[in-house]
């Protein structure tokens, strides 16, 4: 019963999964990238691409509403932030630079443009953080249906001022948005939201954030510094936010504000509620069996004439609900449900 | 300096609106010493706690941290414990979904003696994050052994029985690095003997922790067993302070607790 040992459980309380493997997971979704399209039909292509987007929104969504309690509905306003920014530097670029961006023979992209499009999407995750921080720091001293309004308000705040900016295009939206975001992109950053969110919530850090969902008193007494943890998560969230806004402005290839209404905001809530409110892995199955299931209803529209898609989908949400109301998973993770650990943390009792 | 205090209050006053509900109130907890606050139901011994611990701001008056010399008045909550002055509530307030260990690590991130680290090595694993969370972990399973939780380490909080819970939370305090602990009414809902082990484990907690101890309690087998020093509040305002046999004779203290009658009585 040395040091050692403890070390060794403290990395598997951890849930250390050693950093080579999340950067081989990384580079399978780019073997992905590379065989699927010869496999798969570009629509189902896009689903999943789609899905991915959505996994990264509700993982980081996850991190402030399940892991610190704060009930955020602004997360398409960061969406929007980090979407308009990094979708607005691009564009700029090909107009004002083209030689940066655009090779002169052939019209095509330049493979060296991807560098600035890696950028565009970090700076408009890091303007999301910001923008994150600012509305946290004052709006995050309330709680419960407080923050979800003062958070939904956000959210239409942003919305509206893109509606009557004329520099991103106003009412029209932005277009003639290059489409540098792949199945790889996406599965990329999915990897690397996963991985910090993981690590996080496994953490003194997360530590700090689930005391302050359990019992924002308690843990202030026993030194939290719970305004700083909030607004923590908060940035946290807000980044990988961002980061989904420019993966979604590059590949739909234009944008307007009507794209992220409180709608897309209250679609991202859904994920994180139906996965579980704590579970990360929750969230990922979650939003991907959401979307696929948006999709797969389609043919049935088309069979009936009427949108059934909206009653079954919400059929969905309501038996599970009535089922589990905890979600898919409660807080536990995956691997859990097979090993069978925090049995205690059932949610039918 | 070396000051024979673990907290002083002094001309402590607050007001909720027209109503003082503690005023000019002076106490002066001895170092390592445990310490009663006991008074009726109402007579604003929670609020000094709240006080003390930050969660309220006085009026006027001022409150001194011996050890540190720190004027903690007017700080937030987290500040005061991270100074050295943590407390439990009277109604248990755990983390009820986490584990017993993760209750006690909360604490334990926020003690002064372990390093903080920030994003970077937390998202890299870095070699010596990882020992300072083992090293963590190694000492918030020493105070469960104290606790004699260690067993249950793995167990959700809120799945402990009641007795153990209230113990949690104090050693979820001590956890915290701190050695001025209030205790608002540990014995709560406590039968006789679950008070005995009690009195057992906060004074041995003092022995081994060299911790000064402020408890509010109605039970007076408790208080009048542990105290060394007592101090009696009624409506705000102090009436008695003494060592334990001088209370139980004190008049005003048997006026507070019984009416006037009894003192009557009593001097009879």
């Amino acid at each position: 019963m040395g040091l050692s040992n403890q070390i060794d459980k403290t990395k598997s309380y951890a849930g250390l999964m050693s950093l080579r493997w999340w950067l081989l997971a990384i580079a399978g979704t780019w073997a992905l990238d590379y065989l699927l399209p010869s496999m798969l039909s570009p629509y189902i292509f896009q689903i999943l691409v789609l899905a991915g987007i959505n996994v990264i929104l509700s993982v980081s969504l996850n991190l402030v509403n399940g892991f610190t309690g704060q009930f955020s509905m602004g997360h398409a306003g960061f969406m929007a932030v980090g979407g308009y920014l990094s979708a607005f530097l691009t564009t700029s670029l090909v107009e004002h630079r083209p030689d940066l961006m655009i090779d002169p023979v052939t019209g095509e992209l330049l493979g060296t443009a991807v560098i600035f499009y890696f950028g565009s999407l970090i700076l408009g995750g890091v303007a999301a953080t910001l923008v994150g921080y600012i509305v946290g720091l004052p709006s995050l001293r309330l709680r419960g249906d407080y923050l979800a309004i003062v958070t939904l308000g956000f959210g239409e705040i942003i919305r509206v001022i893109l509606l009557n900016t004329d520099a991103v295009g106003g009412a029209r939206g932005l277009s003639g948005i290059k489409q540098f975001t792949n199945f790889g992109w996406v599965f990329t950053f999915v990897v690397i939201t996963v991985f910090c969110v993981w690590r996080v919530v496994h953490s003194a850090h997360g530590r700090i954030l689930q005391s302050i969902r359990e019992d924002e008193i308690a843990a202030t007494a026993m030194g939290v510094n719970t305004t700083q943890g909030k607004v923590r998560a908060f940035a946290m969230g807000a980044f990988f936010a961002g980061v989904a806004g420019g993966l979604f402005a590059h590949y739909l290839t234009t944008l307007n504000p009507g794209t992220f209404d409180f709608n897309r905001s209250f679609e991202v809530i859904i994920m994180v509620v139906l996965g579980g409110m704590g579970s990360i892995s929750g969230s990922v199955v979650a939003a991907i069996v959401l979307t696929v299931l948006k999709e797969a209803l389609r043919p049935l529209q088309q069979y009936t004439g009427v949108d059934l898609r909206m009653v079954i989908y919400a059929l969905v949400l309501i038996i599970m609900m009535l089922a589990r109301p905890k979600g898919i998973f409660g807080t536990k993770e995956i691997g859990d449900l097979f090993r069978g650990r925090k049995k205690v943390k059932g949610d039918l009792t | 300096m070396n000051p024979s205090f673990a907290l002083k209050a002094e001309n402590l006053t607050i007001m909720f609106g027209g109503l003082k509900a503690v005023s000019e109130l002076n106490l002066e907890i001895p170092l390592g010493s445990i310490f009663g606050l006991i008074g009726p139901n109402g007579a604003g011994k929670t609020t000094v706690f709240n006080m003390l611990t930050g969660v309220y701001k006085p009026t006027s008056g001022s409150i001194t941290h011996g050890p540190t010399g720190h004027r903690v008045d007017g700080k937030k909550p987290f500040e005061i414990t991270r100074t050295g002055v943590a407390r439990t509530f009277q109604n248990i307030r755990l983390f009820k979904d986490l584990t017993v260990l993760q209750n006690l690590l909360v604490a334990m991130d926020q003690n002064p003696s372990f390093k903080k680290y920030n994003l970077l090595p937390t998202l890299i694993h870095s070699r010596s994050m990882l020992d300072n969370e083992a090293a963590k972990q190694d000492a918030a399973i020493e105070i469960l052994k104290i606790f004699k939780l260690e067993h249950r380490s793995d167990e959700l909080s809120a799945s402990l029985p009641y007795g153990d819970q209230r113990r949690l939370e104090i050693a979820r305090a001590i956890a915290t690095g701190a050695r001025t602990l209030l205790l608002d009414e540990p014995a709560a809902g406590m039968n006789a003997h679950e008070t005995t082990k009690l009195m057992d484990t906060i004074r041995d907690i003092r022995k081994r922790f060299n911790a000064t101890i402020l408890l509010i309690e109605h039970d007076m087998k408790l208080v009048m067993g542990i105290c060394e020093r007592i101090a009696v509040l009624d409506y705000g305002v102090k009436i008695a302070e003494g060592v334990p046999s001088e209370i139980q004779k004190n008049p005003r203290v048997i006026e507070a607790y019984l009416g006037k009658a009894a003192t009557h009585d009593h001097a009879k």
